[in-house]
């Protein structure tokens, strides 16, 4: 009870603010003070969250978003960890890559959509791979960054106790670059998220994206908030979840934020 | 040096195109795209497209920096502020912006409003957050130098807090117009009807694809101009601290 009261002193206005805002909220639209089309209450659009995941509606949505996600991270994550290791240890190939990469990473990823389908297999392929193109990016470059900044006097050890090749690598290489390539990956799923819903908004029937739009264009309002909620969800759970992760199961490696 | 391996995948796919090792229609020549690229601009109407691009940024932009320096830096001295806006700040954060397009489309009707407004909220958050964190992170020690010197109030603000804050805070504007950018070409592409993104779209649906391939290497353009030219800003302007980020 006692700590109960010390957190409530530490975070009440952290728990208290959203919680007033949609009091107000609700009270606002049931008086009529905020358009109630534009503006659902808060219980409205609960009761439609309720119904459309007890009709299997949301999760016949949310499934194709998740395996989306989970195939176009992993094809950035595999792609962008070895690439990325590839120029941090060998120059002449960061400087060959180097501005090839700088010109197309700034490019909007939605844009790479026409370019996908028509190198792969127009629809779920390309749309996969369109996602992976900025994540892929994100987690080179983090990962490149990751080998360079590795103390060249721990190498230089490394080297003069007989490490070499394969167990340089393993041992000095890998493990150094760690905490960076962590940070790469937990940014490119973030992208992954972000794309993956992009696209289909632009060219999927399934998704939350797909479902936000759908209930824009047949002026659903309270399905629109009930997809968006979701997405905020799946959002904080992306990146707040991985942080987490990364924290119980690796507590040695460090955050090392955005270094971009 | 830099220029050998993207001089190389140029004249590489100018000679795959060439000989139909591609398709030459979904694949022009870099060489037919440069063409109608000038041809194009010389039109004019390439142009124009960038132009209302660039307007569409520059007010999305200009919406985002204006309350969020402020509102970061406000956060970052007043602990009741953070508090109040964290959670919101924290929900809000990894949502993909793009998804707030439908809900300003509704509210603001079809129209420049809510393009621009969707693109300002990508950078809006970014810039926040990062002007916070340039407030939170800057080394205590200066607090404590500049209090012992006498500096209260508005002064230790101004002489001590800001200008620790300023790296932060320009990367913050430098990361939020890459975002903007982004968003609003994604909002082009998916909804407006006109600009670079729309143009990509229409092109890519006709299959008109030297046009589409133009107006996709022209977006590349504006992005590398824009990045590269922030960070060269950046190193000149706050030479007496290291940028945070490479």
């Amino acid at each position: 009870m006692k700590a109960l009261g010390r957190w409530l002193t530490e975070h009440g206005t952290t728990v208290g603010s959203p919680i007033a805002l949609l009091l107000s909220w609700e009270w606002a639209s049931a008086t009529g003070l905020l358009r109630a089309v534009f503006f659902p209450r808060p219980s409205t659009i609960l009761a439609h969250l309720r119904d459309l995941a007890l009709d299997g509606t949301l999760w016949g949505h949310t499934a194709p978003t998740l395996a989306r996600i989970g195939w176009s991270f992993s094809l950035a994550a595999v792609l962008g960890v070895a690439i990325g290791l590839a120029m941090g240890l060998w120059r002449r190939l960061r400087e060959g890559l180097d501005p090839v990469f700088a010109v197309i990473y700034p490019i909007p990823s939605v844009l790479f959509l026409p370019l996908a389908s028509f190198m792969v297999p127009a629809g779920e392929v390309a749309l996969v791979v369109t996602s992976a193109v900025t994540s892929f990016f994100l987690i080179a470059f983090t990962t490149t960054h990751g080998v360079r900044q590795i103390d060249r006097l721990v190498v230089e050890a490394a080297v003069h106790y007989g490490a070499r090749g394969w167990r340089l690598f393993a041992t000095v290489l890998l493990p150094g670059a760690l905490p960076f390539i962590f940070t790469g990956l937990r940014l490119g799923l973030g992208f992954s998220l972000i794309v993956v819903v992009a696209v289909e908004i632009v060219s999927a029937s399934r998704g939350l994206g797909a479902l936000l739009w759908l209930s824009w264009q047949i002026l659903k309002v309270e399905d629109m908030y009930a997809t968006f909620f979701v997405i905020a969800l799946l959002g904080a759970l992306l990146s707040y979840g991985l942080a987490a992760l990364r924290a119980r199961l690796l507590p040695w490696v460090p955050d090392v934020g955005d270094p971009r | 040096m830099s220029a050998v391996v993207p001089a190389a995948v140029l004249v590489l796919w100018e000679l795959c195109s060439r000989l139909a090792i591609v398709s030459p229609r979904y694949f022009p020549a870099p060489t037919t795209v440069g063409g109608v690229l000038t041809d194009r601009v010389a039109a004019g109407d390439l142009g124009a497209a960038l132009l209302v691009t660039l307007t569409r940024l520059a007010f999305a932009f200009a919406l985002a920096a204006v309350p969020a320096v402020p509102l970061g830096l406000l956060m970052g001295i007043a602990r009741p502020v953070r508090h109040v806006v964290e959670p919101y700040l924290a929900f809000i954060f990894p949502v993909p912006k793009i998804t707030l397009l439908p809900f300003l489309l509704i509210i603001l009707g079809v129209g420049e409003p809510a393009f621009v407004l969707t693109g300002a909220s990508s950078a809006f958050f970014q810039i926040v957050i990062s002007t916070l964190a340039g407030v939170q992170t800057m080394d205590p020690r200066l607090l404590d130098v500049g209090r012992n010197y006498g500096a209260h109030g508005l002064r230790l603000f101004r002489k001590v807090i800001l200008p620790a804050a300023l790296p932060a805070i320009f990367t913050g504007l430098r990361l939020g117009l890459g975002l903007a950018l982004v968003t609003l070409v994604a909002v082009e592409f998916i909804a407006a009807k006109s600009g670079l993104g729309h143009l990509v779209y229409r092109h890519w649906q006709m299959l008109s694809t030297p046009e589409m391939y133009a107006a996709f290497a022209l977006v590349g353009a504006l992005g590398l101009v824009l990045t590269r030219g922030l960070h060269a800003l950046q190193a000149r302007v706050l030479t007496w601290q290291e940028d945070l980020g490479g």
